[in-house]
């Protein structure tokens, strides 16, 4: 790796991460919601391959693989949601997360 | 400025532009379009980070799978697909939030390490050492909650449920 510096990596993170936040407290559509999430995510991401770099020894590499499995956390995350979605589209005919209020008391 | 740390901004630069433009649009297939520009975004900054593996996995899975995933959402959640969605306006609180989450991320700027030598190259071979044998279990971990999100998923979109 060349001398990127931690403070451009981290800037760029935190930056998605306050999109992704932002997003997730102003949507109100379900599918726009799940990429906010998932923008949010992709910082974490971020996080840990740039800073996997940094970790010397054996256990070097642990950030790339915890990338990975949070990968496919995300991608199942995704396929859940996408699930919900469809119920929630059969049950209300909208995916507008304010009318889903059946478990409200 | 090296070329690497040109090629850092403009990619950074066109991250936080997509990802801002994903949420921001009113079209709904707009948002799809700026959300896979991203996913391709972050994967070539993958690649500027010496982690080939994750950038071609994020190519594949987000880019590729979760992109089409959310599109079939749409496609089957709306009678046409262009149609605007009702605009919800940028809250106050919200914006706040989200700036004070970015203030606090960069005060830990001092906590990070300072002059450590990072690595320049990494073996394919090596993560998938690591992945297979330290991390197995989360490995195993992952499988297993994918099983149950698949059994979730076909049991939330089957036919006939009240």
């Amino acid at each position: 790796m060349t001398a990127l510096s931690e403070i451009g990596f981290v800037a760029l993170s935190a930056s998605l991460l306050a999109v992704g936040v932002f997003g997730i407290l102003t949507r109100r559509n379900f599918i726009l919601l799940l990429i906010a999430i998932e923008i949010a995510m992709n910082a974490a991401i971020l996080n840990f391959v740039y800073f996997a770099a940094f970790a010397h020894g054996p256990g070097g590499l642990t950030g790339q693989a915890i990338a990975v499995v949070v990968i496919g956390f995300a991608a199942t995350e995704v396929a859940v949601g996408l699930g919900i979605v469809l119920a929630l589209n059969r049950l209300k005919g909208t995916i507008n997360v304010a009318r889903a209020t059946e478990l409200k008391l | 400025m090296s070329l690497a740390e040109i090629a850092f901004v403009l990619l950074a630069l066109i991250a936080v532009a997509t990802a801002s433009a994903a949420l921001l649009v009113r079209e709904l297939v707009h948002t799809i379009l700026w959300i896979a520009i991203f996913f391709v975004d972050l994967s070539a900054i993958y690649f500027l980070l010496n982690a080939p593996f994750l950038g071609v996995l994020q190519l594949g899975v987000y880019a590729g799978a979760v992109t089409i995933l959310l599109l079939f959402g749409i496609m089957t959640t709306r009678k046409r697909i262009f149609s605007r969605e009702a605009a919800t306006g940028i809250g106050p609180v919200a914006f706040g939030l989200a700036v004070v989450t970015f203030i606090f991320l960069v005060a830990a700027l001092g906590e990070f390490p300072q002059g450590e030598v990072p690595i320049t190259s990494y073996d394919p071979a090596a993560l998938s050492t690591n992945l297979f044998n330290v991390n197995g279990p989360w490995l195993l971990l992952l499988g297993l909650i994918m099983l149950a999100a698949v059994g979730g998923a076909i049991y939330l979109v089957r036919e006939g449920r009240e």
